[in-house]
């Protein structure tokens, strides 16, 4: 007889109460149900699969789509006591691979990406696994189309078959209805949900309309330099993200810092640190930004470039706030904006011509072009030409449609947050003078707390090297 | 790589090919390119940014050339500093590594991560954090830096690392002592980045990364001099300059054997037997390889009455037929890192 979940709650990680959602997800796996968990950023998704893993046998296996990030996550599995955690991606070198490959039935966590899963001898070891669960994080990937998008997320429909249906949690922190059925049509589950609101009543929403690029830097720097940090500001862009980051630094006086996965994972270490120990007011951030931060007071997020998607949006702001005090979410439009996401999306979408001339003779096509590598991976899958099409045209209307909403969202003259938990299909609570600002309106900064104190100390700098090496021991 | 890195590594007289400095850093180990880096004093280089894509350095050559701080020899690969190139150099305060004539003896890389991560290790250990995020490194660093901890775990373990750490660093100018603390991580202190660095020293983050090598060069070298407690994690992680299959070519010579024999005794090709002894040569000191035996007095008189003026301008194909008849070009070779270990002033 197990112990109760709270007497195991407590004694892995001294808490007495489970967050909304991780008590109701736990109890509907172990009562055997797939479980899709659509729970906000910052709910402790992880605690539902460490719990788990901890009270039954088995190895925890979790599909993680983000490369430069998954050694994060084995930090934070060692972080929190369990050791026996590793993660298999390409990423990883040869020699480190063969070590995990060796004492594969030694780990209680494994963090793998799905196209190092589809690989026929990987799955070939992890048939030989007793898999206790089967965890598929970022579950909306599934659905997304990006330029982030992973066609072998599309397969582990099919893996999962060939692993016996074990039982399975997919997580995801924000997904309306069309995104959880298609989430479960792919894998071909009947999951039980668990959904909390994605509303954040503590995040205060802004859109501001700007004429044009020199107007928007002109607005960031305003902004940056009034309000009360810290701060992250996502891009689309590494380059423009590094290039933002020091002409903020300088015209502000604020301590920025750039984070994307250009960096290597040294630096990007130092100011995930960095910034968890406000030694720095803003990141100017990629999406790559964002696992592995558990900070609670950041006050604003701000976007620069319109997201593809309401579900990339709404993961991101929710980084702010999560102390519960007044935080705010701004997103900064230029009209034409939305062509950087239609653009990015088309970058390694194929033409149906041109899907017609591959499948007619796909020797003639080097796999260097990105598009191509995508139509081959299909085509080895054993996908049709037809099914490709049609996959291809079904995956633009969606991506049209999600661009259409957030489009709706920009202009939206009303209620900000109205529009945004529609598209998540909740209620929404009446307008309120603290609720949001859609453009025109300014949102009150002042009113709203959000106005520097003080001025922040200036950057970390090298001062006595001496007393700086006896500080560290 | 920045054009100011760049502008440091040319010089005023010689010209140098662009694909050797790129293919040095990237660890291309050819013998031509070890030649060359050797003749460019640039051999430090070697292996110290495996990871820089081809053609990184055409940008920032492009770079001086349109500032005018470069001419361009025979062929556009090759390029050296014109007078104002030559003023820009004088002028900048480039950082000088002080440890480099011994870097090819230490996996310079792997000590870096050993040392970062031992030093995070210790200083959270002094500070009793029990979890803590470590930093990223590979597998076998993990590993090392593990068992290393678990051998020399005390209580007076940090106060030993600091005394020792502060010892290696006040060898070393005060600027690089700085830099080479600021980049560690540990207990409350995330440490900066090269980037962060780079901004505030006014220095490149490459100019960083020389400080930091620096650095780590003279903790390991003091570790290896004395015993303390980074000396058992650093001491795997020394090595020869020289490749493996080089080294043992160059012990079967010892036994006085032929190249010939050699090469069959070892089944190599002859042309693989004389590859690695010419790597040996110019990776060895002059006393660690046997020029005597290879190179006769009758030999090194023939190519010194044809071989005269700057070494960089000697041709095998401008000597004499019967010379080249006579004597292959790995003979000419030898001669030529000879003369150079020799310091023989290039007239
Ligand atoms: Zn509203």
């Amino acid at each position: 007889m197990l112990e109760p979940l709270t007497t195991s709650l407590e004694k892995v990680f001294g808490f007495n109460t489970f967050r909304s959602g991780q008590a109701a997800a736990l109890t509907a796996l172990e009562a055997g149900q797939d479980t899709l968990a659509v729970l906000p950023t910052g709910a402790g998704k992880t605690l539902i699969y460490q719990l788990y893993g901890y009270r039954h046998p088995g190895c925890v296996l979790i599909i993680s789509p983000l490369l430069s990030l998954m050694n994060d996550q084995v930090n934070r599995m060692h972080m929190a006591g369990f050791r026996r955690a590793a993660a298999i991606n390409s990423l990883t070198s040869y020699s480190e691979r063969q070590e995990i490959l060796r004492h594969l039935g030694d780990y209680q966590f494994l963090f793998m990406s799905p196209e190092m899963l589809a690989q026929p001898q990987m799955l070939a070891q992890i048939k030989q696994l007793q898999l206790g669960l089967l965890v598929i994080d970022e579950a909306h990937c599934i659905v997304q189309w990006g330029p982030d998008f992973r066609p072998e997320y599309l397969l582990l429909g099919a893996i999962r078959s060939q692993l016996q249906q074990p039982l399975t949690l997919m997580l995801t922190a924000t997904a309306g209805q069309t995104t959880r059925q298609e989430i479960a049509k792919q894998l071909r589950s009947q999951p039980q949900i668990v959904a909390e609101s994605v509303d954040r009543p503590n995040i205060f929403l802004d859109v501001e309309h700007v004429e044009n690029e020199p107007e928007k830097q002109e607005r960031l720097t305003q902004l940056v330099g009034q309000m009360q940090g810290p701060g992250v500001v996502y891009f689309s862009s590494k380059q423009q993200a590094t290039d933002t980051a020091l002409s903020l630094q300088q015209q502000t006086g604020a301590r920025v810092a750039a984070y994307h996965a250009g960096l290597s994972s040294e630096d990007r270490f130092k100011i995930q640190q960095q910034f968890m120990a406000d030694q720095l007011d803003v990141i100017c951030a990629t999406s790559a930004f964002g696992m592995g931060i558990d900070k609670n007071d950041v006050r604003y997020v701000i976007h620069y470039h319109l997201p593809a998607d309401f579900e990339s949006y709404a993961q991101e702001i929710g980084r702010a706030g999560r102390d519960g005090q007044q935080s705010i979410a701004i997103l900064l439009y230029a009209s034409g904006d939305e062509q950087l996401p239609l653009m990015l999306g088309q970058a390694n979408r194929p033409e149906a011509e041109t899907i017609h001339r591959y499948y007619a003779r796909p020797q003639a096509f080097s796999e260097e072009d990105a598009a191509i590598a995508l139509l081959a991976f299909y085509r080895r899958h054993g996908i049709s030409e037809a099914a490709v099409i049609q996959l291809f045209s079904r995956r633009e209307r969606e991506r049209n449609r999600a661009l259409a909403q957030m489009l709706a969202y920009v202009r939206e003259p009303h209620c900000l947050r109205h529009n945004w938990l529609q598209a998540f299909d909740e209620q929404s609570p009446e307008h309120q003078a603290d609720c949001c600002a859609p453009a025109g309106m300014s949102p009150d900064l002042a009113q709203l707390g959000l106005l520097a104190k003080a001025k922040t100390a200036p950057v970390d700098s090298v001062d006595d090297w001496r007393a700086r090496l006896h500080r560290l021991f | 790589m920045e054009a100011a890195d760049l502008l440091a590594l040319l010089d005023q007289q010689q010209f140098r090919r662009l694909r050797v400095i790129e293919n040095l850093l990237r660890e291309r180990k050819t013998v031509s390119t070890l030649y060359w880096g050797q003749r460019y004093h640039l051999l430090y280089l070697v292996g110290l940014a495996k990871k820089l894509p081809r053609g990184a350095l055409d940008a920032p050559a492009r770079e001086l050339q349109q500032r005018g701080f470069i001419t361009v020899g025979e062929t556009p690969d090759q390029i050296r500093l014109s007078p104002a190139g030559q003023a820009a150099q004088a002028q900048t305060r480039y950082y000088q590594p002080q440890t480099q004539a011994t870097w090819s003896q230490l996996d310079l890389m792997a000590a870096r991560q050993r040392i970062l991560l031992a030093v995070q290790v210790v200083s959270q250990y002094a500070h009793s954090t029990k979890r803590y995020y470590p930093l990223t490194t590979d597998l076998e660093t993990r590993q090392a830096v593990r068992r290393w901890f678990y051998q020399v775990k005390s209580a007076r373990l940090s106060e030993q690392t600091f005394v020792s750490l502060q010892k290696s660093l006040e060898q070393l100018p005060e600027a690089t002592a700085s830099v080479v603390t600021a980049l560690f991580t540990g207990y409350q202190q995330p440490g900066l980045t090269a980037e962060q660095l780079a901004r505030e020293q006014q220095r490149t983050p490459w100019e960083i990364t020389l400080m930091q090598l620096d650095g780590v060069m003279q903790i390991a070298g003091d570790a290896q001099a004395e015993d303390q407690p980074l000396t058992r994690l650093l001491r795997s992680v020394w090595r020869s300059p020289v490749t493996r299959s080089a080294q043992q070519t160059l012990a079967a010579m010892g036994q006085g054997r032929s190249l010939e024999q050699i090469a069959a005794a070892r089944r190599i090709k002859p042309s693989t037997a004389r590859e690695h002894l010419l790597e040996a040569a110019i990776l060895l000191p002059r006393d660690q390889f046997p020029y005597d035996w290879i190179l006769t007095p009758t030999m090194r008189q023939e190519f010194a009455n044809v071989l005269t003026g700057p070494i960089d301008d000697w041709q095998y194909t401008a000597m004499p037929q019967a010379l080249q008849d006579r004597y292959a070009f790995f003979y000419f070779r030898l001669y030529a890192i000879w003369c150079d270990k020799r310091g023989v002033e290039d007239a």
